[in-house]
């Protein structure tokens, strides 16, 4: 107890701030709960047993998560010379990396599939090799990939930048590789920024229908049959689906953030 | 000096609201005048071609096309309750299944079409296909074929029926299994005329759509005989014959569709949103030198004078209409 009395003003900031984050959560949660809450848990017991929701369900986790693996995989390198290097024409390399994001989707996906056709030298290539691009599992973790990266890239760079490249430094004048220094030094640093640029592109690309759909109406993923179930019969089938996916990908999610929680906030959560 | 910057940023602010206000306002004023028509995927491109020509000719009107599969686009009218004012289907069934009557009272057959097989010059042996050899060049390892979703558009269901048509012509038993046996799922689309960019990207070799879609998008297509194309209506008693099952309203139900000669039917949606609107665009889609014209310039032969089955049907139509159409089934 302080003792004095603080006296009670109204402080406008503080207002605003709190009218603000109300008016947000307001509105993200209210169409979510309305759709959350509509479907009888009936309808909900039936779709999950219906084994073509739970096909499309496990190929959007599953393609996305391959989306996001390529992309640390590629994408890692590439953040990590984003971050540290500057080079002539960087800022458009930059820019050319968040093009994706506001690339309209069905355009990606008509992109991606006339490059895979045989009218395209490329697509004559892929496939005489065998590489189906049309109606695959290939095709659409392309698409994937191709909405995801920004992602990934950006996230991965911002952890890069917030490591002093001093550490680095000093861990080369010790006789260190490159290499030697990334993994043992760099990496234990970022994983945490990694992960989380791993959550938004797994995140982007399980929500992503207008360059799916394009490039491949079956096999089908579970944004492309909930579309699919809406224009054949309705909300009202359609809408589990949708619950289903949400609870998916928020279990999903929820314990990539968990496991990627610093080891100090976890342990005092008071 | 502070509190005059305040000022001048809230009155900035609140002159931007306003102009956006204004603007959505006036938005608003303009829509008195929109038509929305829902239509086959196939009857996009003389349906275009009629929106400019009408629009030309009526300033304040907007007419609002969506395309679709035709079951797709009578269930958004149906089941979705989605605002539509005219329904333009390849398959005058549908309306008549769907539609009527809790959305519609009357179906104005307006147009025929055939079922043919597209390709382009990449499509793998186009050197040889011919009316003789397709169905085993479409049975052969390796080549891409497909049609759309027999149970959201009327040519995907269309086009099972030509095979097992061609399987009876042909007297060749199997054939229709052998044929599906070489067309994965993958190869299916909701819309038939998405088949069309697949066909020109080189990702399908061949697609069947509508002769009128083929000419219109500059395809090469192989012409079949009357007896399994499904456009001489007097080849309906062989056409009976070919029956395809697709869904229903609800997951788990099922629908029989029978083959009969390709006839699109046309109609007004009940509470359309404009009545006035919607009856002067039909009059002008079915007048034998507007709409009809179109349709026959695109490779899509008409009905001129477009058809009721009943002289009960022709006495719903609105007036306007009447003189357009004839009775016969």
């Amino acid at each position: 107890m302080t003792g004095a009395r603080r006296k009670k003003k109204l402080d406008p900031f503080r207002s605003l701030t709190v009218f603000s984050t109300s008016v947000i959560l307001i509105f993200i949660l209210l169409p979510l709960v309305e759709m959350v809450l509509q479907p009888s848990l009936d309808s909900l017991q039936e779709t999950i047993q219906d084994k073509d929701v739970l096909r499309a369900i496990w190929l959007s986790v599953y393609a996305s998560g391959l989306a996001a693996l390529i992309s640390f995989i590629f994408g890692t390198p590439f953040a990590f010379l984003l971050a540290r290097k500057t080079f002539f024409g960087k800022r458009f390399v930059e820019s050319v990396v968040d093009l994706p994001v506001m690339i309209p989707h069905p355009v990606v996906g008509i992109a991606i599939l006339s490059l895979a056709g045989r009218e395209h030298w490329l697509g004559k290539v892929m496939q005489a090799v065998g590489v189906r691009v049309m109606g695959s599992v290939t095709g659409i973790v392309a698409v994937l990939l191709f909405v995801g990266l920004p992602f990934y890239i950006n996230a991965a760079k911002a952890g890069f930048e917030a490591i002093p490249e001093r550490l680095e430094k000093v861990s080369r004048s010790l006789g260190a590789s490159m290499t030697g220094t990334f993994l043992r030094i760099t990496f234990p640093l970022a994983w945490r920024s990694m992960l989380a640029g791993m959550i938004m592109c797994t995140a982007r690309a399980i929500s992503e229908f207008g360059a799916i759909v394009i490039v491949a109406y079956h096999p089908m993923t579970a944004p492309v049959m909930i579309y699919e179930r809406f224009t054949a019969y309705g909300m009202k089938y359609s809408q589990p689906v949708a619950v289903w996916l949400i609870f998916v990908s928020l279990l999903l999610f929820l314990f990539l953030r968990l496991v990627s929680l610093p080891k100090r906030a976890r342990h005092d959560s008071r | 000096m502070k509190k005059v910057r305040t000022w001048k940023k809230i009155t900035l602010a609140l002159g931007f609201v306003a102009a956006a206000l204004m603007l959505s306002l006036s938005a608003h004023a303009a829509s008195h005048g929109k038509v929305i028509v829902f239509h086959a995927g196939s009857l996009t491109v003389p349906f275009a071609k009629m929106e400019k020509i009408f629009e030309s000719k009526y300033p304040g009107t907007d007419i609002l096309r969506e395309a679709g599969g035709s079951t797709k686009m009578a269930r958004m009218i149906s089941e979705l309750n989605k605002p539509a004012d005219i329904m333009a289907s390849a398959d005058y069934a549908v309306i008549d299944k769907s539609l009527i009557p809790a959305k519609a009272q009357w179906n104005v057959r307006f147009a025929t079409n055939q079922l043919v097989l597209c390709y382009t010059d990449r499509s793998r042996f186009a050197g040889e296909i011919n009316a003789q050899n397709w169905y085993d060049i479409l049975g052969r390892e390796g080549v891409v074929w497909g049609h759309s979703d027999p149970n959201l558009d009327p040519c995907g269901y269309r086009s099972l029926m030509v095979l097992q048509l061609a399987e009876k012509h042909y007297d060749k038993p199997g054939l229709y299994d052998r044929l599906i046996a070489n067309r994965p799922k993958e190869n299916i689309r909701p819309k038939s005329v998405e088949l069309v960019s697949l066909l020109k990207t080189g990702n399908m070799d061949y697609a069947w759509e509508y002769l009128s879609v083929a000419v219109q998008h500059d395809l090469k297509y192989v012409v079949l005989p009357d007896e399994i194309n499904l456009g001489n209506y007097r080849q309906d008693d062989f056409y009976k014959e070919a029956k395809v099952k697709v869904t229903g309203k609800k997951p788990g139900t099922w629908i029989t569709r029978t083959g009969g000669s390709v006839t699109y039917g046309i109609t007004m949606v009940k509470e359309a949103p404009n009545p006035d609107g919607a009856l002067a665009f039909l009059e002008y889609v079915l007048s034998p030198d507007g709409g009809l014209k179109i349709l026959k310039e695109m490779g899509q032969p008409p009905f001129v004078p477009c058809r009721v089955p009943t002289q009960e049907m022709k006495s719903m139509l609105p007036a306007s209409l009447q003189k357009l159409v004839e009775v016969k089934n």
